[in-house]
């Protein structure tokens, strides 16, 4: 693998701004405790002030403060980003990567079970099951773990079917090692930039189902939640409060999407080496 | 009808075409030959004006500079006056299309005729082209590699173009198909101008009229395609046609030396050339005629090694050696075949000085030798028939092949140890302290024979005249002498004169032959040819003879 | 044609979601009635129709016999019954279908043909300028969530410039017909079809521009070009109608996202469709309607993709033989 994932954010401005981005949010969900003055679920002031001094994005339906609301909702998005990825990408490298190197019967079925959860439209599975379990924070990882490394296991498999082609492999398979070693000691290191990608990817979607769900009124309440803020605005559309309530959510929310996925398409040549060469873009 | 003026191509400030000539007649068949990398794609598609590189110079079609077309002008002209047919890689035909379909695109987007027209001449071209009828509308994955590039032959003749290119037409492609493409590129081909670009020697030899060699971007010989492949003149070309695996040629593969790098000075070939000299190195030889062929290269071409002309020595009453002229061209093996008693090692001899020759005189490239000092020795040598007898049984192998080098008095003694070590590698000899000390009588004849190369060879002479020097070997041993002088060759260029009764040793390190009977000449020529067709009668028994043996063997 | 793999897949899929379908209220600790028709619904029940569904899904029986009762209901085409709506679910669903039906299949068609269109135009300039404007412009589209997109236009277009209608499919009680109706309905459509298809533009877009990009590479682009094609025909005849086809096979998965999408957008504007459907359900606790939407919307995009499959060797001569 010469083709470094580090090498490809750097050609890309577009990479670039994306990590930009993600790296100020970061900094808003780390340093939150630092940045505001009000607890974010504590009643604050009355309701629907506009933004002040005292409250510098305003307050909510509720007299909550919109900004303290904002950066412990960005800590909610990236945790859960950031755990179903590392969950998802983690069962994605397993069950891809075992498929297929034990090739067969097993990778057959496990490959046409990947298909039909790729086919399945997964939120509206995710919608059932969180109108029945009302999740947690914990249960809405768990859920969306288990649902989103399909797209992964694909990609890991057809990597690995060409990884185990390589010399290497071959080699240590001729010393008597085992799948289990192989997996571990080959082919995951060489899936690391691919990993990579699927890693970025996963948690983009989850950042953006975690806020769907929140924004269908099915998540824990209790969460603060860019989603939940927007479902709580939404209300009252009617008034001009969502100038502060509705629009700031919304923003942090797109801006977060948005750097994921430039982030993600400057590592699209991981993938494709054939798309290298996006000069500026 | 084609003309192309100093054309320089760069891809990304890597020079890839230098400075081509070359021209193209009407009528004519013109093949690139070289290997992969040379340049000789680039040079089809800048012609098309398909390159995304930078092209200068000037490519004149008709009269009218390529170069200079605009885009709309340059696509008219595709297709309708110049096709290609390309190297049938994965994918040339479009994989969603039906051949058919693809045949009669060019016609109805130039708007030569109208679909149903179209659709019928595509039909006629693709059956004369050899495929058939039901495979008309199928995809390209559908058909063989074979019925591909027959399709492929059949989508270049559609627009009628004046010039056709060919990259690679036979590649990719069994044995028998090739011969049935050859014949229909052969039929098809007749009356049109057509520019061939192959690292085929087989297909450049029948297709083509004339032949063009090209190395690192550069065209560096041309000649009529006989001229070419039976007498090539570049060592370069020389080369390529060694290493290329033919029927008619009898010699063991030779491969050249080194690789290809980009971005030489001077000749590009120079790195890789066993008769570069200073110049080589510094300018860039020009592509200039010489008799009926044009050639780039500083000296001429291969070089007379070493010539002798009308050299005589009588013994008494007998002409052991009769008015015998011969070349040795640089880098390459004379074979001098004939019986006992031909006069073979009598004229070894006299080239040599080791006897007197009575008259004739010696050339070492193209200078006379008036004296044979040191200095002759240092650039000629020789290996003799016995080994055995050749080494002094006094001597140990150190001091037998450090001989020349006392002789010589060549450098301090520590030097010419470490030359004589690096000379017993190169002949494949151990260089531990005990081989050193090991005395003749001790070592095997295919050790001893090596010996004596190797001690023929510490003085790095330019000729070697070897002297049945397989003659007293076993033939296990005799193939794997054979096979040390031609790497040998191939990694310093020597130049050889190898004497042999055997025909059939002649045949496998030989590049030109000379044939002597009583002191004479009677026949000399390219190896191959001569193997193909002797002419003179005495020829032809000694290769009957040969053959008898190999029928017995 | 049908390969036999695709079967599979579509046949665990759909056992998946009726697997999913029938367990989860069963699951559900206390009692299934409550867990399938929800807390409200089981308060305002009479004894006499309690005792009515658990005969008619056999909830005091054996597992299997529920499944069997399950079956057969949806054999019939039975998805239960809404207490909130006081309706067959499968007549609630139907009512709403065209609705969606309206929204998702225009914005599949409009946002496959521009996105395959500028796909192809962009990755033929890439590099240059309308590639890299198009490029980031409809990268940053894609990052909106769609629901955050829908409010953004729903705030411009119909709270602050006031030009289109801020909720619903048609303009109540106003008893159009003919050419008025289409109008009003294109009307209420205009602002959930451009968020929906704006968002999810992004997705054909660059699959066709980088394939496209892959697809100039090819030998056969040369071969195209050496033949002094025009332009546009080397674009669209040689190497967009390779480039189509990722996308093309990836429309079942398409449709999904865009239902999902849907879902949110039809909530933010009140659209009513499934998705605004849903939302209600899950207002109201309705689980049958809940679980009847799923079914119907996985069945949806399963024969989406089977279609898909069926016309796949068409465009692509290849497909029928590579199997």
């Amino acid at each position: 693998m010469h083709i470094s994932p580090k090498r490809e954010l750097k050609r890309s401005s577009l990479g670039r701004v994306g990590i930009v981005l993600i790296v100020l949010v970061l900094i808003l969900a780390i340093f939150a405790p630092l940045l505001v003055r009000y607890e974010p679920s504590g009643q604050t002031a009355s309701a629907f002030e506009s933004p002040s001094l005292e409250h510098w994005l305003g307050t909510n339906h509720v007299g909550q403060d919109i900004w303290s609301q904002l950066a412990y909702g960005a800590r909610t998005s990236l945790l859960v980003g950031f755990s179903v990825a590392v969950f998802s990408v983690l069962l994605s490298a397993l069950i891809g990567a075992s498929a297929a190197l034990v090739g067969d019967r097993y990778d057959r079925i496990v490959m046409r079970i990947v298909d039909a959860l790729i086919v399945i439209p997964v939120v509206i599975v995710l919608v059932l099951l969180a109108a029945y379990i009302k999740p947690g924070i914990g249960y809405i990882i768990v859920i969306l773990s288990l649902l989103g490394w399909q797209f992964g296991a694909r990609v890991v498999r057809a990597q690995t079917l060409v990884l185990k082609e390589e010399m290497h492999v071959a080699a240590a398979k001729s010393f008597g090692a085992s799948n289990f070693y192989l997996i571990f000691r080959h082919i995951i290191p060489d899936l690391g930039p691919i990993l990579l990608v699927q890693f970025v990817y996963a948690a983009r979607r989850a950042i953006f189902m975690e806020a769907g769900l929140a924004f269908l009124g099915i998540a824990d309440p209790s969460i603060i939640s860019w989603g939940m803020m927007m479902h709580d605005a939404l209300g009252f559309c009617y008034l001009d409060v969502w100038r502060w309530c509705l629009i700031p959510p919304g923003v942090a929310l797109s801006l977060t999407v948005l750097s994921i996925t430039f982030i993600g398409h400057a590592f699209e040549p991981v993938l494709d080496p054939r798309l290298r060469g996006e000069a500026g873009a | 009808m084609l003309r192309i003026e100093g054309l320089n191509v760069s891809y990304d400030s890597e020079r890839i075409l230098n400075g081509i000539d070359l021209e193209v007649k009407a009528g004519e068949t013109l093949a690139i030959i070289g290997e992969s990398g040379a340049g000789k794609t680039t040079l089809g598609l800048s012609i098309m004006g398909l390159l995304n590189g930078n092209a200068r110079g000037r490519i004149a079609f008709d009269g009218v500079d390529l170069l200079s077309l605009s885009k709309d002008e340059m696509r008219e002209l595709r297709w309708n006056r110049i096709a290609m047919v390309f190297q049938n890689d994965e994918d040339v035909l479009n994989p969603v299309h039906t051949v058919l379909g693809q045949v009669l695109e060019p016609m109805v987007e130039h708007r030569l005729k109208n679909k149903e027209e179209a659709e019928q001449r595509a039909s006629q071209l693709l059956s004369e082209a050899g495929l058939s009828s039901d495979k008309f509308y199928a995809y390209p994955y559908q058909l063989s590699g074979g019925e591909q590039q027959r399709a492929l032959v059949a989508m270049a003749w559609a627009n009628e173009p004046e010039l056709i290119i060919l990259d690679e037409p036979l590649s990719s492609l069994d044995a028998v198909s090739r011969l049935e493409m050859m014949e229909l590129l052969k039929r098809m081909g007749r009356g049109r101008t057509i520019l061939v670009v192959t690292h085929d020697i087989t297909a450049a030899a029948n297709l083509a009229t004339s032949i063009a060699t090209m190395y690192g971007g550069r065209i560096v010989e041309r000649g009529a395609t006989p001229a070419v492949l039976y007498n090539p003149r570049h060592p370069y070309t020389r080369a390529l046609l060694r290493s290329y695996p033919g029927m008619a040629t009898g010699k063991d593969l030779q491969g050249i030396k080194g690789r290809m790098t980009r971005g030489v000075s001077g000749c590009p070939f120079h790195p890789r050339c066993t008769q570069a000299i200073e110049i080589c190195r510094r300018e860039v030889p020009l592509l200039v005629k010489y008799r009926e062929r044009l050639i780039a290269c500083h000296r001429g071409g291969i070089i007379p090694a070493l010539s002798v002309k009308g050299m005589s020595k009588s013994f008494g009453s007998v002409k052991a050696v009769d008015n015998v002229s011969l070349v040795i061209d640089g880098g390459g093996t004379l074979a001098l075949v004939g019986q006992s008693g031909s006069g073979k090692t009598t004229l070894a001899k006299a080239i040599t000085g080791i006897i007197k020759a009575d008259a004739g005189d010696v050339y070492l490239e193209g200078e006379k030798v008036s004296r044979r000092g040191k200095d002759f020795y240092r650039r000629v040598q020789m290996i003799f028939q016995k080994p055995g007898e050749a080494l002094s049984h006094r001597l140990s192998v150190l001091e037998a092949v450090k001989e020349p080098l006392d002789i010589q008095g060549i450098e301090t003694e520590a030097k010419r140890i470490n030359r004589v070590k690096k000379v017993l590698e190169e002949v494949e000899l151990s260089t531990s302290a005990d081989f050193l000390e090991e005395y003749p009588h001790h070592l095997s004849g295919g050790e001893l024979q090596r010996v004596t190369i190797a001690r023929a060879l510490v003085l790095d002479p330019q000729v070697l005249i070897a002297d049945e020097p397989t003659s007293f070997l076993d033939s296990s041993v005799q193939a794997k002498i054979l096979k040390l002088l031609l790497n040998l060759q191939e990694q310093r260029g020597l130049s050889m004169l190898f004497i042999t009764h055997d025909i059939a040793v002649a045949r496998k390190i030989s590049d030109r032959m000379a044939v002597m009977l009583g002191g004479k000449i009677i026949e000399e020529g390219q190896s191959s040819g001569i193997l193909a067709s002797p002419a003179h009668p005495y020829t032809q028994s000694l290769l009957k003879a040969a053959q008898g043996n190999s029928q017995l063997g | 044609m049908i390969n036999k793999r695709n079967m599979a897949t579509y046949g665990i899929a759909l056992v998946f979601i009726l697997a999913l379908n029938f367990l989860l209220p069963r699951m559900m600790p206390g009692d299934p009635l409550m867990a399938i028709y929800g807390e409200d619904a089981l308060i305002q029940m009479t004894p006499e129709l309690k005792a009515h569904l658990v005969e008619r899904f056999a909830l005091d029986e054996p597992i299997w016999s529920q499944l069997g009762a399950y079956f057969w209901g949806l054999l019939r085409g039975d998805l239960g019954h809404s207490y909130y709506y006081n309706a067959p679910v499968s007549e609630v669903i139907l009512g709403r279908l065209p609705w969606t039906c309206l929204l998702v299949g225009s914005s599949l068609v409009l946002s496959t043909v521009l996105g395959v269109v500028l796909g192809i135009e962009s990755g033929w300039r890439r590099g240059r300028k309308l590639d890299k404007s198009l490029l980031t412009g409809l990268m940053a589209l894609g990052g909106f969530p769609d629901f955050f997109l829908g409010i953004v236009l729903l705030l411009v277009f119909g709270v602050t410039l006031g030009l289109l209608p801020l909720a619903g499919a048609l303009t109540p009680y106003a008893e159009l017909s003919g050419l008025a109706l289409s109008l009003d309905i294109l009307k209420h459509l205009l602002l959930p079809l451009a968020s929906l298809t704006l968002c999810h533009i992004g997705g054909s877009y660059l699959l066709t521009r980088n394939t496209m990009i892959t697809v100039m590479q090819e030998p056969y682009i040369l071969t195209a070009r050496a033949k002094g094609l025009s332009d546009s025909q080397i674009r669209y005849h040689h190497a967009g109608r390779n480039s189509m086809l990722p996308v093309f096979t990836r429309t079942g998965m398409w449709l999904g996202r865009l239902v999902t999408g849907a879902l949110f957008v039809e909530m933010v504007f009140a659209y009513p469709g499934l998705g605004y459907l849903t939302y209600e359900a899950l207002l109201a606790r309705d689980y049958p309607v809940l679980q009847g939407v799923l079914l119907m919307v996985a069945v949806f995009v399963l024969v989406a993709n089977l279609l898909v499959d069926l016309t796949y060797p068409k465009l692509d001569p290849r497909a029928s033989y590579a199997h």
